[in-house]
C-alpha cells in the first residue's frame, strides 16, 4: 500500500522525509563500517529488482479464484540481514516513485518508513530473528516469516492510517479507516507470508551460506558499529520528537503552512501597513488585490460566509478559463516546436514521399 | 504476461525520452530537482476545497510537457497507478462530507465532491512534477547529482544497480513464465506451491548473474569510491528556469491567486 502525495500535508511528508532520510544515512554508514559487504551491494540490487519483478509474477491463491503477488520487505531481510534489506527497499520505493507514479516524491518518507524501516529494522530484529535463534528449520523458518510478514504489514498499513488521518486531508474517521484497511492488510499478509516462507525455505535448502546473516552467533560480529538497538532507539527518539512537536503545531493552529505564512507576513507586511496585532495582514493585502484585480466579481453569488469551499459559479468559471489557457499555453508551444522541424524536414522529405509514391505504382504495375 | 512486456516497454520509453534534446532536457538535474520539490510542497500544501486555487498549476505540466515534447499518453496512462488509493480516499470524503458547497444550474454540488476533485488534480500534478523529472533527465545524471548532493555512496549505487536489474529480471520472468505455462496445460497463473522454487530459482540466478558482473567489472577497476562525479556549474540559465517555476508556485501559494475570482 503506497501514499499519495495528494493526501499528505506537507508537514507530515516533510518529518517523515527527515526521519527516512536519518535512517538511510545511519545504515549506509553502517554497511561501510563493514568491509565485508561491499560483496553484497550488487546482491543487494538483484534482491531490489527481484521485489520489483515479484509483483509481476501472479500466482493463484487456492480457493478464493483470486490472484496475488510477493512484495517485501521480510523477504529481503531474510536474505540480506535486516539493514542491507533496507537499503535496497529504500532503492525499490525511489524507483517505483520516480518511474512508475507509484507514491510520490513528498510521500517517499512515508511510503520508505511504512515499507522499509517496518519490516526490516523492527519487526525483522524484534520478530524474526529472535524465533530463529536457536536452530534455522523450514518449520521454524515458516513460522518465522508468516508472523513478521503478517505483523509488518498490518504496522504498514496502521502507520499509512496515522499519517492519512494527521494530514487531514480526508474525512475517514480514525477507526472506520483502520477497521476498514487492518484486516484487509492481515489477511493479504497470511498469504504474503505463505509465499515468502517457500522462498527463504528454497533458499535455504539451496544455498544456506546466502543466509549466514540468521546463523546464531555471526551478527554480532557482522554488525559492528553502531547496534540495531541504537538505531532504533534514534529513530523512536525522531518519530516522538517531531510527532510531538507537529501535534503542538496542530493543535494550536488547525493549519500550520497557513500560521507560518501569517508569521512571516505579519513580519513583512504589518509594519508597514499598520494592521497592528491582526496575523491576517496578508489576507488583507490579497483581498485589496483581489477587489481591485478580481477577473469575474460580478458572476460572484450569494454565498455563506462560513462555506469553507467559498466556491461559486464564478469560481468553476474561472477555473475552466485557467485550465484552458494552460492547455492552450502548451498547445501553442507544441504547434511552434512542430512547425519549425516540419520546416526542416519539409524539403527533404518531399522527394521521399514521391519516391515511394514512384515505389508504390512500380509495385501495382508489377503486380499486374 | 503482456503485463510484462507492457511493463519493460514502459520502463524504456521513459528512458528514451529523457536522451531528448530540448531546452528543458539541457536543464541542469540540481534545478530541475529543486523546482519539482518546491511544486510538489506547494500543490500539497493547499486546503481540501481549493480546487480552483489550483488550477494556474496546471501551466506547469502543461509547458514543461510541450517545451519537453514529451508525448501525453505515456505520462498519463502512469496516472492510472497512483489512482485506485487517491480515488478510494477522495470518495470517502464525498460519502462523510455531505454539506453543500454551491449550486449549478440547480445541480447541487457538495463539499466532498468538490474535495475529491481537489485530492484527484493534486494527484496529477505531484505525479506530473515527479514524471517530468524523470522523462526530461537521463538516469546517469540522476545518480551524479545524487553523488554530488554527498548522497551516501552505497546507496547510490545499490539504486543504480536496482535500476538496472529490474529490466534484466523481467525478461527473465517473462521467459520462465510462458515456460512454465508451455508446460502447465491452460494455467492462467502460477500454483501458488510452485512460487517457492519459482522465484528462489530466480533469485539464485539473480544472485550468481550480479556476483559474475560485479566481479568483470571490478577487474575493470570499478569499485564505491572509483567514479567522481563530473562537475557541473549552475548557468544562468537553469537559475532562470528554477525562478520561473518556484516563483509563481510560491507566489499562487501565498496570494491564492485562484480566490481572485471566486471572493471578488
Amino acid at each position: 500500500m503506497h501514499m499519495a502525495d495528494a493526501l499528505l500535508s506537507p508537514a507530515v511528508g516533510m518529518a517523515m522525509n527527515v526521519i527516512s532520510i536519518t535512517a538511510i544515512g545511519v545504515s549506509a554508514a553502517k554497511i561501510k563500517r563493514n568491509e565485508l559487504s561491499e560483496k553484497k551491494i550488487p546482491i543487494m540490487g538483484v534482491a531490489g529488482a527481484l521485489v520489483f519483478a515479484g509483483q509481476m509474477i501472479t500466482f493463484a491463491i487456492p480457493a478464493t479464484g483470486s490472484s496475488g503477488h510477493i512484495g517485501g520487505g521480510i523477504l529481503l531481510a531474510g536474505l540480506l540481514g535486516g539493514i542491507p534489506a533496507f537499503l535496497a527497499m529504500a532503492a525499490v520505493l525511489i524507483v517505483q516513485c520516480l518511474f512508475f507514479a507509484d507514491g510520490g516524491l513528498l510521500a517517499l518518507g512515508c511510503n520508505i518508513f511504512n515499507l522499509g524501516v517496518i519490516p526490516c529494522l523492527v519487526v525483522y530484529p524484534l520478530i524474526f530473528k529472535p524465533l530463529l535463534q536457536k536452530s534455522i528449520g523450514s518449520r521454524r523458518l515458516s513460522i518465522a516469516s508468516i508472523a513478521s510478514v503478517m505483523i509488518a504489514l498490518g504496522l504498514g498499513a496502521f502507520f499509512v492510517v496515522l499519517q492519512t488521518v494527521a494530514s487531514g486531508i480526508t474525512e475517514l474517521p480514525f477507526g472506520t479507516f483502520s477497521a476498514l484497511m487492518l484486516p484487509i492488510h492481515l489477511v493479504i499478509g497470511l498469504v504474503e507470508g505463505i509465499v515468502t516462507a517457500a522462498i527463504l525455505c528454497f533458499v535455504h535448502k539451496m544455498r544456506p551460506e546466502i543466509m549466514d546473516s540468521l546463523q546464531p552467533g555471526q551478527p554480532s560480529k557482522r554488525l559492528s558499529g553502531v547496534s540495531t538497538k541504537k538505531v532504533l532507539a534514534i529513530l523512536a527518539a525522531l518519530t516522538l520528537l517531531t510527532g510531538g512537536f507537529l501535534s503542538l503545531f496542530a493543535s494550536a493552529n488547525p493549519d500550520g503552512l497557513e500560521w507560518a505564512i501569517g508569521k512571516t507576513t505579519e513580519k513583512v507586511f504589518g509594519a508597514e501597513t499598520e494592521l497592528g496585532a491582526s496575523e491576517d495582514g496578508i489576507f488583507e493585502i490579497a483581498a485589496n488585490v483581489q477587489k481591485s484585480t478580481a477577473l469575474l466579481p460580478d458572476y460572484t453569488l450569494p454565498s455563506d460566509p462560513d462555506n469553507p469551499a467559498g466556491t461559486s459559479v464564478s469560481g468553476i468559471i474561472g477555473a475552466m478559463i485557467t485550465c484552458a489557457l494552460a492547455g492552450a499555453a502548451g498547445l501553442i508551444i507544441f504547434m511552434v516546436k512542430f512547425k519549425k522541424s516540419r520546416a526542416l524536414k519539409d524539403s527533404g522529405s518531399k522527394n521521399k514521399e514521391d519516391q515511394a509514391q514512384e515505389a508504390q505504382t512500380k509495385e501495382v504495375q508489377a503486380h499486374v | 504476461m503482456s503485463d510484462i512486456s507492457a511493463r519493460l516497454h514502459n520502463l524504456r520509453a521513459l528512458e528514451s525520452l529523457s536522451m531528448g534534446r530540448t531546452v528543458i532536457h539541457r536543464v541542469h538535474p540540481l534545478a530541475k530537482l529543486f523546482s519539482a520539490l518546491i511544486f510538489i510542497v506547494c500543490t500539497a500544501s493547499f486546503g481540501r476545497y481549493d480546487f480552483a486555487a489550483l488550477t494556474p498549476y496546471l501551466f506547469y505540466p502543461f509547458v514543461m510537457m510541450a517545451l519537453a515534447e514529451l508525448p501525453y499518453k505515456l505520462l498519463l496512462s502512469r496516472m492510472l497507478i497512483a489512482l485506485p488509493f487517491c480515488l478510494f480516499a477522495g470518495l470517502s470524503n464525498v460519502i462523510f462530507d455531505k454539506a453543500a458547497a454551491f449550486t449549478v444550474v440547480g445541480v447541487t454540488i457538495s463539499l466532498g465532491i468538490l474535495s475529491l476533485m481537489t485530492i484527484l488534480l493534486k494527484m496529477y500534478l505531484c505525479v506530473m512534477a515527479a514524471l517530468l523529472l524523470v522523462a526530461t533527465t537521463p538516469f546517469t545524471e540522476l545518480t551524479a547529482q545524487l553523488r554530488r548532493l554527498h548522497v551516501p555512496a552505497v546507496f547510490v549505487m545499490v539504486f543504480e544497480i536496482t535500476f538496472r536489474y529490474i529490466s534484466v529480471l523481467l525478461e527473465e520472468v517473462y521467459a520462465m513464465t510462458t515456460a512454465y505455462k508451455l508446460r502447465s496445460g491452460s494455467k492462467k497463473a502460477l500454483d501458488m506451491r510452485h512460487m517457492g522454487s519459482f522465484v528462489g530459482q530466480l533469485l539464485l540466478r539473480g544472485f550468481d548473474r550480479a556476483e559474475r558482473v560485479h566481479a568483470a567489472m571490478g577487474c575493470r577497476g570499478y569499485s564505491l569510491k572509483s567514479i567522481p562525479p563530473p562537475r557541473r556549474q549552475l548557468r544562468s540559465s537553469d537559475v532562470l528556469m528554477l525562478a520561473a517555476v518556484c516563483l509563481p508556485a510560491l507566489l499562487l501559494r501565498f496570494f491564492m491567486v485562484g480566490h481572485l475570482y471566486m471572493t471578488g
